[in-house]
């Protein structure tokens, strides 16, 4: 018991003393906490060469650089503030392979790696930086979004686009050299830091080290903001994350609601507004040669409508890049190798009776899939619509999509695609192609190639399955349910109450 | 104290089982049981606690007696009409809301961990899962160093390969697990690699999802054939990382 005691007593010593935020770190431990930890992806030297650095996307930080992303000191300063690092060690960097140490690493382990870090950087003898200043945060409102708009689209859409979403008008590297994609300011869960306003304060007045997104503080930027403006445009920007579909991991179900009158033919047909949305992660393909470890599209959005005769499904995802071979701007963008975008809609040819479904990577020999797959065409040729039927990744056999009748049309527009594609519920080969059926659960997949990316053939990103539903209307039949139900219960209840009045009047006669 | 009656007994029974669920599995755990499985557990739920109730005739008497009151006793008419009113027009409401449409997706019920094949047939050879074991375990402890020299190599294999999906601490949360399903499993989990036999992780490895039997649905794990991708050698060092970073032990027949 004594001993408990005078631990607290030295906790309490040590905590009025130091402070909790800023315990001192040992360099020599934060080493061997890095050999246990982290060198497997930031390599024995820290240099950011660990086994996986060819394959992680982005790739594992070189600490001997000492350039760190994510800081909240000066546009000058070399070091980050130490609580920066702390918090990239503690929670981790959404959307990239490094995860959040808080649950493996204690606090003081944590500082110990810091000054590790440190001595790789050779930053031992560097003076702190100036933290930036977060007492003068304006608090977003209508007005300060207002404000941030019209700044936002003279110094950011020039690599952020339009809509904010990083459908920049020019090809971007970083330092080394390696390509680099602006966020997506619409999707605040792929955010390295976050969403907060502080946040993008931060990265907007001392910029991303490394990167060519440039800091605004900077008195002698062309571009420079001053504070109240560069936190009108932190409020803008984080007012994006609301135009974002964000997944719902509970909905599964693409939900294609019966309609009169024609199925929409393109994009921008008015009837998609009454369709309910869903948003699936869409992951690369990385188990079969040849594997995709650096993908950029990461989610898709469908919609569905159907009537009695045909089928129509809205495809949107965003992509940064429109990607036309022979586009002079396009291929400026993509650099060597500009392919088409694509997408594709999976189904199976016939739908599965009990769970076994066909494999969900373009089905197997025993149980094909369908694939419609619509490619955004060339300079000398317009976009284009394939039928095939896989019967596993390298088992793919081309069919006449004319026939049977797959329709597409697709247009992008600031960084998203939209595509429609549709079919007859039946065809006149129901043993080659899926035949539409209402009421059932049909599995269905979707991949996507971005063509600026070096994606064609198996490098690709794709859904497992999920379901659709061809919901058909219910009518009047849950009103009739309802009422033949409500007069039975009350017959029956009537019924009880007479024979029990009838035995009591009995009993008593 | 005076008892509480036996038919509000029975329905807070009831009620506390289903309070119950929703805490641990909406709240405490954040995943929600779908409501075709919730159905079938309050059913079995609603007949054991009506089995209980009912087991002596005195009992059941006693259950009933304030149902039939309300039915029979005369004094009790406008309660009476005012029941006779309202269950029917629930009833209706319930059936209404069964009548709709569903749009929940059928459950799908897997096994996670397939009973294996007692031999099986790996880069033009044929392995008996029974007596394999991974040839460099008995390094552990006859050449420790040359051991932890293996496990490193094994964890370059993991981060080339595996963390995509299972994650860097071996947790399951890789980066793009989230769009999988089913989801990868975490091999920190007492429940996964702490369960198994080395050699069973070298059949689960080797042959990935198409290698699963059908009752663990193969046509959805997004698990890769790594005979395809590693050699042999690769998946023992591996499996010594898997257990090493851990800290789980193998299960072997000797040790039980």
């Amino acid at each position: 018991m004594m001993s408990l005691w005078k631990y607290l007593a030295l906790a309490a010593l040590v905590g009025l003393t130091v402070g909790p935020a800023a315990a001192a770190g040992d360099a020599d431990r934060g080493e061997g906490i890095h050999a246990q930890r982290c060198e497997v992806c930031h390599g024995e030297e820290g240099d950011g060469a660990g086994a996986g650095a060819e394959r992680l996307n982005p790739p594992p930080r070189d600490f001997t650089m000492a350039q760190y992303k994510i800081k909240t000191t000066g546009f000058e300063d070399i070091l980050p503030d130490d609580d920066d690092l702390f918090r990239v060690i503690r929670d981790g960097m959404p959307g990239t392979s490094m995860p959040g140490w808080s649950d493996m690493l204690s606090d003081q382990d944590m500082w110990d790696l810091i000054a590790y870090l440190k001595v790789l950087g050779e930053l031992e003898e560097e003076e702190p930086g100036v933290p930036v200043d977060f007492t003068t945060q304006i608090a977003s409102s209508e007005d300060s979004i207002a404000k941030g708009k019209p700044l936002f689209e003279d110094r950011c859409v020039e690599c952020h686009g339009n809509e904010g979403k990083g459908d920049a008008a020019k090809s971007l590297r970083d330092d080394d050299g390696e390509r680099t994609w602006p966020r997506n300011l619409t999707k605040p869960w792929t955010f390295r830091a976050s969403d907060d306003p502080k946040d993008i304060f931060a990265r907007v007045s001392v910029g991303i080290a490394g990167t060519q997104m440039p800091p605004f503080a900077d008195p002698k930027s062309k571009k420079k903001l001053t504070v109240e403006e560069r936190w009108h445009v932190a409020n803008y920007t984080a007012s994006l994350g609301a135009a974002g579909e964000p997944v719902n991991p509970e909905n599964t179900v693409v939900k294609a609601a019966r309609i009169d009158g024609e199925v929409p033919r393109t994009p921008d047909d008015p009837s998609w507004r009454d369709s309910v949305p869903t948003t699936f992660y869409l992951v690369p393909q990385i188990i079969a040669e040849e594997r995709h470890f650096t993908p950029s599209n990461d989610t898709i959005t469908l919609r569905a409508v159907y009537n009695e005769t045909d089928i129509a499904f809205l495809l949107q995802w965003d992509d940064r890049t429109k990607s036309i071979p022979g586009d002079s701007q396009a291929e400026k963008i993509s650099g060597p190798g500009l392919a088409e975008d694509s997408v594709a809609v999976q189904l199976p040819v016939e739908i599965p009776e009990g769970m076994v479904k066909p494999y969900f990577v373009m089905g197997d020999t025993a149980r094909p899939v369908n694939l419609w797959q619509w490619n955004s065409g060339t300079t000398d040729a317009p976009e284009t619509v394939t039928l095939v039927n896989g019967r596993g990744i390298d088992n793919i056999e081309e069919r006449d999509a004319a026939k049977a009748g797959v329709g597409a049309n697709g247009s992008w527009r600031d960084g998203t695609w939209s595509v429609v594609m549709t079919r007859p519920l039946a065809t006149a080969e129901p043993d080659a192609d899926l035949q539409f059926v209402e009421g059932k659960f049909i599995p269905i997949a979707f991949a996507a190639w971005d063509g600026s990316n070096g994606e064609t053939a198996t490098k690709y990103t794709m859904t497992t399955w999920y379901w659709l539903l061809l919901a058909p209307e219910a009518g009047a039949r849950p009103y009739v349910v309802a009422l033949v139900v409500m007069l039975l219960v009350a017959a029956g209840l009537l019924w009880w109450a007479r024979s029990a009045a009838r035995r009591a009047g009995q009993a008593e006669g | 104290m005076p008892r509480l009656p036996k038919l509000l007994q029975a329905v807070l029974a009831v009620a506390v089982v289903y309070l119950g669920f929703v805490v641990v599995f909406d709240f405490a755990l954040g995943q929600p049981i779908p409501k075709s499985l919730m159905i079938m557990f309050m059913f079995f739920v609603v007949i054991g606690v009506l089995m209980v109730f009912t087991f002596t005739e005195d009992g059941t008497r006693e259950l009933v007696a304030p149902i039939r009151a309300l039915v029979e006793d005369p004094a009790k008419k406008r309660l009476r009409n005012l029941v006779f009113v309202i269950v029917p027009l629930a009833a209706g409401a319930l059936a209404f809301n069964q009548a709709q449409p569903s749009y929940e997706a059928p459950l799908e019920l897997r096994a996670i961990h397939p009973a294996p094949p007692s031999s099986v047939e790996l880069y033009d050879k044929r392995y008996d899962l029974l007596s394999l074991e991974n040839p460099y375990r008995e390094l552990e402890t006859e050449d420790p160093e040359q051991f932890r020299e293996l496990v490193a190599e094994g964890a370059d294999v993991y981060i080339e390969n595996c963390h995509f999906c299972h994650g860097d601490k071996l947790d399951g949360q890789g980066p793009y697990a989230q769009g999988l399903n089913p989801v990868p499993l975490s091999f920190q989990d007492l429940g996964t690699i702490a369960q198994l036999q080395e050699s069973y992780l070298f059949w689960r490895i080797a042959t990935g999802g198409p290698g699963l039997p059908d009752e663990a649905a193969p046509w959805i794990s997004a698990m890769p054939v790594w005979q395809d991708f590693l050699s042999e050698d690769e998946i023992w060092k591996v499996i010594l990382f898997l257990y090493d970073y851990t800290g789980h032990r193998p299960r072997s027949w000797e040790a039980e």
